[in-house]
């Protein structure tokens, strides 16, 4: 109405108008772009022997950070589960041919697919691709994780009953700790690393890997044992150049010792973070019970060990 | 017997109330929308007063609207921040303060602003004009006033609520930012990634309407309770009074609706 | 009185201006709203009729700036925008209190530039007021 006189309200409220505008219109592109609007979508097949867990809006985790979802499950020609995964161009860069994929179904929180890429030079993986995603169901683990913790202290306890065995064993050492040390720095490389921390997941899995390196240990050693009898009593009897090479299987044992009690802690911890689950309470309880017992045995062995020791003993290992 | 009687006529006579009071505001709102329909409708002196209205009810106070959303988000992102922290739930911050802030609270929040500030000027205004008999001399005149007094006010509402609600909502987001990941550029893929999560079509689509029915709630009820005040000076409180209690009973029922949608 | 037919512009005490536009948006309303015309005409029109009223100086005033002779130009201009057959001043003593309204309304018919007739209709206690 006041078209005759310039109207004082028209340039502020054009200029409100252009501001508000051109900020909306940045935040949509914005907002597209983070969508994935203007980026090709990266599609990913993964067989499964179960869709249990699995559903539309699960994420794909690569190292804690989500990169994609699934988005659709279905079955193949043969039955078999097909879960199909979406995510976008940029984060396809973390997907190589030697990826793994692991549904996790945690104590606390949804499911969720892991990636795990060992090495991130390898080759890209190709769109459209199929692969085969592996199980990392905690309860179904747990008494397969017991077994193996029986086994262990099974075999340390068959180890150390034997007089024979040990010595044999002590006997052999040059070749032993040649071999042992070996998979010492990589029992190390694994329990020493900062994750320990981690979630209840990692804590297990660490748990596993520390378990079945302790496995092919003791394994090992029975190997030698047996081989080792004969040189043993051919020999003149344990000459002195072997007394640092069994100084150092007593460290390796004090280390499995440590070892164990850091796989206590670890599981202490899962213990305390899967309190509230209570249907897992039990479980875990029985876990615990074992890992417990575990690590006594292990201390009883590295007792022995010592009695048994023929040379001079290291004051300053201090057993517990 | 006879209180029942008594009290079921009043119920009745509650219901139809109310039930006058919907079908009035919906046939206004009918009428506003089919002359929206008009190409009479749009010629530049309803553009100009459409200006006005908005500058009224968006321009005027933006500067202190955004110092208030500022104020508001901070405080709301310091909480949300400092209690995910403690129960170590840091990942889900980002995404709880957006949505808490973004998509409920500062809509919301926006809404009652302009009801309390335009809506509550506008029920006053057209009380006045109808007690004052101006609304019958526009009759007289041959002049309807729903083409340059209440059909703006309606444009100006819907487009300030809008508006106001998105510069705010992009506030939160920056201020979430900064609080967030600090003056780098470090979290941003991992911000965008969250935004991403957050606002897929139908959650923008829902917000953007929410937002229009909030700035049609805060001026069609009031116009439409000014209407309908006797002519009688001492019933524009009264008009403005009811008026706005309407007002506050839609916002919350708009926003209850929007999030029964989202969450059921 | 108030059950006049639609052909007759009033001039009233009950009809009142638009409280918050000027008084040339007042008499611009009819051309812009009722003709749709644009702005720049339908506001041009109105000056043309404030200036046939000899009052053109009063178009950016608002109602409460104005004083009762104003206010009833501007009526006045409103009630001659809308060209309609007859026009009625309805009791001109309540609108103009504080001026002798008959030799001001005969000033106002005097300006040149005005046609047909105004009917007024008044107390009969005032009938002494007009001469004829």
């Amino acid at each position: 109405m006041n078209a005759v006189k310039s109207n004082p309200f028209h340039f502020k409220v054009g200029l409100f108008a252009a501001a508000s505008l051109l900020l909306i219109g940045l935040f949509l592109v914005y907002l597209l772009h983070a969508r994935g609007f203007f980026e090709h979508t990266y599609r990913l097949k993964l067989a499964a022997a179960s869709a249990d867990g699995v559903a539309p809006g699960v994420p794909l985790v690569f190292s804690g950070i989500e990169i994609g979802r699934v988005a659709s499950l279905g079955l193949n020609d043969n039955g078999g589960i097909v879960i199909n995964v979406e995510l976008l161009e940029r984060n396809a860069r973390w997907l190589k041919q030697n990826s793994s994929f692991t549904l996790d179904k945690p104590f606390v929180g949804g499911a969720k697919i892991r990636v795990d890429t060992p090495d991130l030079k390898a080759p890209p993986l190709p769109d459209n691709s199929t692969m085969l995603l592996l199980s990392a169901d905690i309860s179904k683990e747990i008494p397969v994780l017991v077994d193996r913790v029986k086994t262990i202290l099974d075999n340390i306890d068959h180890l150390t009953r034997k007089d024979g065995e040990l010595n044999a064993t002590l006997a052999n050492v040059k070749t032993l700790t040649g071999n042992m040390t070996g998979e010492y720095g990589m029992l190390e490389g694994v329990l020493g690393s900062p994750e320990k921390a981690r979630a209840v997941t990692d804590s297990l899995d660490k748990t596993r890997a520390l378990l079945s390196k302790l496995d092919g240990l003791a394994l090992k050693m029975d190997g030698m044992a047996v081989k080792a009898d004969t040189w043993l009593f051919s020999q003149d009897g344990v000459a002195t150049q072997t007394r640092a090479s069994l100084q150092q299987i007593r460290a390796l044992l004090d280390d499995a010792q440590s070892s164990l009690k850091k796989a206590d802690a670890m599981m202490t911890n899962a213990v305390a973070i899967s309190a509230d689950v209570r249907e897992g309470t039990q479980d875990i309880a029985r876990l615990r019970a074992e890992i417990d017992e575990a690590v006594r045995r292990a201390n009883a062995l590295v007792n022995e060990i010592n009695k048994k020791w023929p040379f001079a003993r290291d004051p300053e290992v201090k057993l517990p | 017997m006879n209180f029942f009687a008594a009290t079921l006529e009043s119920l009745g006579a509650k219901l139809v109330g109310w039930f006058d009071v919907g079908y009035g505001m919906f046939a206004f709102l009918a009428r506003a929308l089919m002359l929206l329909l008009d190409p009479a409708t749009w010629n530049r002196a309803t553009f100009d007063v459409v200006i006005k209205q908005v500058y009224f009810t968006a321009v005027q106070i933006l500067h202190v609207f955004l110092g208030y959303a500022l104020v508001i988000s901070w405080l709301i992102i310091t909480i949300i921040l400092s209690t995910a922290r403690e129960f170590g739930l840091t990942e889900f911050a980002t995404e709880m303060a957006i949505r808490v802030l973004v998509l409920e609270l500062l809509p919301f929040l926006t809404a009652l602003f302009i009801a309390l500030r335009s809506g509550s000027a506008i029920n006053t205004e057209v009380a006045l004009m109808r007690v004052n008999n101006e609304l019958d001399a526009l009759d007289h005149c041959k002049v309807p006033p729903m083409q340059f007094e209440f059909l703006p006010r309606l444009i100006g509402g819907v487009v300030s609520v809008v508006t106001l609600a998105t510069l705010a909502g992009l506030v939160a987001l920056l201020l979430a930012y900064l609080s967030i990941y600090g003056m780098s550029m470090a979290g941003f893929e991992a911000f965008t990634r969250t935004v991403a999560k957050i606002f897929d079509f139908r959650i923008v689509a829902g917000l953007a309407m929410k937002c229009a029915l909030f700035g049609l709630a805060v001026t069609l009820i009031p116009v439409t309770a000014g209407l309908e005040t006797p002519k009688k000076l001492f019933m524009v409180p009264v008009s403005v009074l009811r008026g706005m209690m309407r007002v506050f009973f839609a916002i919350v029922a708009i926003e209850v609706m929007s999030l029964a949608l989202k969450y059921i | 009185m108030a059950a006049l037919p639609d052909d007759v512009a009033r001039v009233a005490l009950d009809l009142p201006l638009r409280a918050n536009l000027s008084a040339l948006d007042n008499v611009a309303l009819i051309p812009l709203y009722q003709r749709h015309l644009d702005a720049a005409e339908a506001v041009r029109q109105a000056l043309a009729v404030l200036d046939a009223l000899g009052h053109a100086d009063i178009a950016p005033l608002r109602d409460p700036d104005m004083t009762p002779a104003q206010r009833f130009v501007t009526q006045l201009a409103r009630a001659l925008m809308l060209k309609r057959p007859r026009l009625v001043i309805d009791r001109p003593g309540a609108m103009l209190y504080d001026v002798p309204y008959p030799e001001f309304i005969k000033r106002l018919a005097a300006q040149p530039a005005m046609t047909g007739t105004w009917e007024i209709f008044d107390f009969g206690w005032n009938q002494a007021l007009y001469p004829q």
